[in-house]
């Protein structure tokens, strides 16, 4: 030992030798942060068919797809006019706030505005934009079925239970609901003339 | 840093109201140590290295382990696939797997070689007797987590091993039979066993953090023994543990981690020693493997238990390798430590470290007569050099101890 110790060589080896442990802790938190993200198999695209004629007319079906519940609905010729009439209470009409709301699909007016391939069955996520519920099926317009519950202009749609978020039936949000945009629309084709492939 | 963070009025405001200044100063900081700690003091601080990262690893792996025997899509079970989907799927999970599986056999090495030190040096003579005695049950503690654990990913060997070890309880008199069914939920290894194998596997290293928590405090009342096995009685003989071990430490982990690393990302099953490969084929309730050994930390062991032709007198024979361990501080009286100074004990217990080695290969090998024979003798020492211990004293002239260091 010397009588002084070389004060500036001395500073310089502790942050050196405590700067790279300080890398290296940093750089261990990364497999273990990294363990707790979505595994391989879980990420793996997972699509869902599904043959829509097994849903009946009028009738809701709710399925998984990727863990996700997804609407398939069979609208009437009469659940499929309460689509018009009502575009002053909607927050976004033709779908384009956010990426997540359409789909390459929605190429022409009538599937913008019916938010489906083939007009009667709508195949939508059935996840509120608000806080995640699954809203509840109203599917007739009025007060007639639903008493106070819906406001006397319903136009018929979803009705979410947690927070009260509306939706017409065409999944567009209804002005007044807490959820800022309509359901998510989802990529999916027919592959077949009843068959439709999610994902 | 630590200065600087002891001079925060934050620190102020806990220190306050828990003394902790006091407690760093005089447990870590300025907590005075031997000067003469050679290379072999290194490892209770790399065994408590490993115990964070066995706690750490296994924490993580645990949000993807399943403990179900359950049959799966592919007619394997649920816990085996849960562990291949950690290898092939989860992000890192081979890594943290393998961790974990390599940090278990550095666990032992660590502490084999922690308690190989104290052997020598003396350690666990007066006053350090309860200390030694504390370290026995950590040590019997890691030897059921391992056990536990190797149950898990309910392979071949899991399998067999947990029938094994727990038809071992199985031949005590009277309460054997019903020992073993409340080991294995059932009247054989099964889906219960495995169950509760998890559930033990996960309290077993909380236990080690607590007792392990109870060995540096004793350890810090009678303070550390050292090479010379001698009382030091003069300030000049003792160092701050700050800065001179706490970076005598890191730089042992430096050194363990380099191998730790090497068998983590370029060897994990280490040739068959630290994951056996019969353990990638599923368990199977029809069939045993034609070899089967644990895993070679407990090897030693398993030669003892093997070494008899009686089974009960096996089975005791083999917990009772373990036991006097607790009853060494008692059996050896003589008032030097440190081989160094006792001629004839370092002859006999260097010779123990290779009779130790010995039983461990006898014990990983298919059993010839040979290495039966070998076994025996092995066994015979083992337990000779315990209560040659109590004559040794009577007759051995032991060298002159320095008056200081």
């Amino acid at each position: 030992m010397t009588e002084k110790a070389n004060e500036s060589r001395r500073n310089f080896l502790y942050l050196a030798a405590g700067g790279l442990g300080g890398v290296a802790a940093a750089a261990t938190i990364v497999p273990f942060i990294g363990s707790m993200l979505p595994a391989a198999d879980t990420l793996a695209a997972s699509k869902t068919e599904y043959d829509v004629t097994t849903v009946a007319a009028g009738q809701l079906v709710v399925i998984l797809w990727q863990g996700k519940p997804v609407f398939i609905t069979n609208r009437t010729p009469e659940l499929l006019k309460e689509v018009d009439g009502h575009d002053d209470m909607l927050k976004d009409k033709d779908s384009k706030a956010i990426p997540e709301v359409s789909q390459p699909w929605m190429n022409d007016p009538d599937r913008v505005k019916y938010r489906s391939i083939k007009p009667e069955y709508l195949v939508v996520s059935a996840i509120c934009t608000h806080l995640g519920c699954i809203p509840g099926y109203k599917p007739t317009a009025g007060r007639k079925d639903w008493g106070d519950s819906v406001p006397a202009d319903w136009p018929g749609g979803w009705h979410c239970p947690c927070h009260g978020s509306k939706y017409d039936i065409s999944g567009r949000v209804i002005n007044g609901s807490p959820a800022p945009f309509n359901l998510h629309a989802l990529p999916y084709k027919y592959t077949s003339d009843t068959t439709v492939l999610i994902g | 840093m630590l200065n600087s963070m002891m001079k925060t009025k934050i620190f102020a405001w806990v220190d306050r109201r828990t003394d902790a200044g006091a407690i760093i100063k005089s447990q870590l900081t300025e907590y005075p140590a031997p000067k003469n700690l050679n290379y072999m003091w290194n490892f209770g601080s790399l065994a408590l290295l490993v115990l964070v990262l066995q706690i750490l690893t296994g924490v993580f792996l645990a949000m993807y382990y399943k403990p179900s025997a359950a049959v799966s899509y592919g007619q394997y079970t649920v816990a085996f696939d849960s562990v291949e989907r950690i290898m092939r799927d989860v992000n890192f999970g081979w890594l943290i797997r393998y961790m974990h599986a390599v940090g278990a056999s550095a666990f032992f090495v660590v502490v084999y070689m922690h308690i190989g030190r104290g052997l020598y040096y003396g350690s666990y003579k007066e006053p350090r007797e309860l200390l030694w005695i504390i370290g026995v049950v950590i040590l019997l503690i890691m030897q059921g987590a391992a056990f536990f654990g190797y149950l898990l990913p309910w392979g071949q060997m899991s399998f067999w091993g947990a029938t094994v070890i727990t038809n071992l309880f199985g031949a005590l008199p009277v309460i054997g039979e019903y020992l073993q069914q409340l080991l294995r939920g059932g009247f054989a290894v099964g889906d219960p066993t495995l169950n509760r194998f998890f559930s033990l596997h996960y309290l077993f290293p909380l236990l080690l953090a607590a007792i392990v928590g109870g060995h540096i405090h004793a350890l810090h009342v009678v303070h550390s023994n050292n090479p010379e096995g001698i009382d030091l009685t003069k300030e000049e003989e003792k160092i701050m543990f700050h800065p001179y071990y706490t970076v005598k430490d890191a730089f042992g982990v430096g050194v363990f981690l380099l191998f730790y690393c090497y068998f983590v990302f370029f060897n994990p099953h280490a040739w068959g020693y630290f994951i056996e490969v019969d353990n990638y084929v599923p368990a199977n309730a029809l069939s045993t493997p034609p070899h089967i050994a644990p895993v070679w930390y407990l090897t030693p062991w398993y030669t003892i238990l093997r070494s008899f032709p009686d089974k009960l007198v096996g089975v005791l024979a083999m917990g009772g390798s373990l036991a006097i361990l607790f009853a060494l501080p008692f059996l050896d009286r003589s008032k030097v430590r440190s081989a160094r100074y006792r001629p004839v004990f370092k002859q006999m217990v260097i010779l123990f470290f290779i009779d130790v080695i010995v039983l461990g290969y006898c014990g990983h090998e298919p059993p010839t007569p040979v290495l039966k024979l070998v076994g025996q003798v092995a066994t015979a020492y083992y337990f000779a050099f315990f209560f040659l211990l109590l004559i040794v004293p009577k007759f051995e002239k032991t060298k002159p101890e320095p008056e200081g260091i």
